[in-house]
């Protein structure tokens, strides 16, 4: 399990993530939705060892992560980046491979190659072409795939609908769940929160930097507040 | 005379290549002109010279010293000078400076220790030819074309065939993300600069036996520079375009006009190519670089 306790992250001298405290517990979708700014990719970054918090704990299985980006991903901590970022002067393939960079294992990474090739069959049809050459879509599924040859114990996930048609945000939160029934735990950020809200077991409200709501995915669906901030459900005016 | 002119470039483009490719390896992942380098390939050349001079040592034992010597030496230079800077995030253009910095420091302590002669290499190529077509083509030239070839190749191949080699080709392009990837940042740099510093021992001893040994000899990476710039900096297959580039139409130059005009020549090309192709034949992000 993933636990995040009293987080305090600055840019300079803005004050991005403020006493931010949050679970992922194994085998579950844990979503963090919430405006532009709010803070969800700082605390991505920081969770990916990126961004160095001021003060609060990060701790994985009872042991606090390590500092350096690296370290985290091979403790299996895996972070799919806001935007894709795929390595646009390396192929669909090799941008795949580079997730596994850290395994030892070359039998299991041809069979997870043969896996995201089944579960994205597009990937396998463009994989010797430069991933600057996908479309949106096709991007943020290689990213993903990236993400799990990796074999991460756990996925985060960092807006994967952004900039994507809605048949291709299906698609990927499609997948997401996918993945989860492989027995991965993710932690996603999204500001889709209509979709985030529907497969997460449990949710969090980012505002400005603070955690103001928790719940189950449901609950905070059924949430007014929520339904008005972010689902664009209006609610008369008393 | 024609073919003789152009095996006399196509050797000179090697060697520039040779330089030019460590230049642009370091470039593409730090994106900061490495001053250092050229320091680095003369500390490379002194080091093939003394092999060969004091220990009477094989052509292929002082370029393999020389290679083993300043990869060694690169490799210090990035974990002294550079890599405590790039921890605290510094900019590119602090670690430009510091390169410049560690150039004059190493000059210097080479001043003070070896002295300031020239240096020649034993002559072991030089005179030798060999009939080519009707022309008289230097063993040297022949020797210097078919080696730089041999490594770049080498390098290529190390560059896309192999795990390391993927992960400095997508380093180049995403440093961050390469580290979400789980590569170790630092110690990609450091296999960066052993890479661009064996380059720098080829290039020493070559340019060595072609002129002289001196401390100042460095500095005609300048020329290695501009044929980065003509090819793109950060890119490798563009250092070696440029670098062949540059090495034939300077031997044109100096055979058919005139050798007094030669680096005039050089660098109003690169001033022409930063005027109307700024990124190069092959490069292609201007964003940041100094």
């Amino acid at each position: 399990m993933l636990k995040v306790e009293n987080l305090n992250v600055y840019y300079g001298r803005i004050h991005a993530l403020k006493n931010v405290s949050i679970e992922v517990p194994k085998g579950q979708i844990v979503t963090v939705v919430g405006a532009n700014g709010a803070g969800k990719s700082t605390l991505m970054w920081t969770l990916a060892g990126v961004l160095k918090a001021k003060s609060g704990t990060i701790t994985y299985n009872g042991k606090s992560l390590p500092a350096s980006a690296h370290d985290v991903a091979a403790a299996g901590v895996i972070l799919v980046p806001e935007r894709r970022r795929l390595y646009a002067n390396l192929t669909v393939r090799e941008n795949i491979i580079m997730g596994a960079f850290l395994r030892k294992d070359p039998e299991g990474i041809k069979k997870d190659l043969e896996f995201i090739y089944s579960l994205f069959p597009i990937l396998k049809e463009r994989s010797n072409q430069y991933a600057g050459t996908l479309s949106g879509g096709e991007q943020q599924m290689a990213a993903i795939a990236r993400g799990l040859m990796s074999r991460p114990k756990i996925l985060l996930l960092d807006e994967p609908s952004l900039g994507l048609s809605p048949l291709y945000t299906s698609e990927v939160f499609k997948t997401i769940l996918q993945i989860k029934a492989q027995g991965a735990t993710i932690f996603l950020a999204e500001q889709n929160a209509h979709k985030a809200l529907e497969i997460a077991d449990r949710a969090y409200v980012l505002e400005t930097g603070r955690v103001v709501l928790s719940g189950s995915g449901k609950e905070l669906l059924a949430n007014p507040k929520v339904q008005e901030a972010y689902l664009g459900v209006r609610h008369k005016a008393i | 005379m024609f073919l003789q002119t152009l095996i006399t470039g196509l050797s000179i483009g090697g060697i520039y290549a040779l330089m030019a490719v460590g230049y642009s390896l370091v470039f593409s992942i730090l994106n900061f002109s490495n001053f250092a380098h050229g320091t680095i390939i003369m500390l490379g050349a002194y080091i093939g010279y003394f092999l060969i001079s004091w220990f009477y040592s094989s052509l292929a034992i002082s370029l393999l010293g020389a290679i083993v010597g300043a990869a060694i030496f690169a490799l210090l230079n990035v974990s002294l000078a550079y890599i405590p800077l790039i921890n605290r995030k510094a900019p590119p253009l602090y670690l430009m400076i510091t390169s410049m910095g560690v150039s004059i420091f190493l000059e210097n302590m080479v001043y003070v220790t070896v002295g300031s002669h020239f240096y020649s290499f034993p002559e072991i190529f030089k005179k030798s030819s060999v009939s080519f077509f009707g022309s008289e083509i230097s063993t040297l030239d022949l020797f210097a074309l078919i080696f730089s070839f041999i490594a770049i190749s080498g390098l290529h191949l190390f560059l896309t065939r192999t795990k390391m080699g993927t992960a400095i080709r997508a380093a180049s392009y995403d440093m961050t993300v390469a580290s979400l990837n789980g590569v170790n940042m630092n110690r990609l740099i450091g296999v960066v600069f052993i890479l661009a510093g064996a380059f720098a021992g080829i290039a020493g001893v070559f340019l060595g036996i072609k002129y002289m040994v001196y401390p100042t000899m460095g500095w005609i990476t300048s020329k290695a520079y501009i044929a980065a710039v003509i090819g793109g900096l950060g890119s490798l297959p563009g250092a070696v375009i440029g670098g062949v580039i540059l090495g034939i139409l300077e031997t044109f130059v100096s055979v058919y006009i005139s050798s007094v005009i030669r680096d005039v020549f050089s660098f109003s090309l690169v001033i022409i190519f930063l005027v109307i192709l700024p990124a190069g034949l092959l490069g292609k992000y201007l964003e940041e670089k100094v």
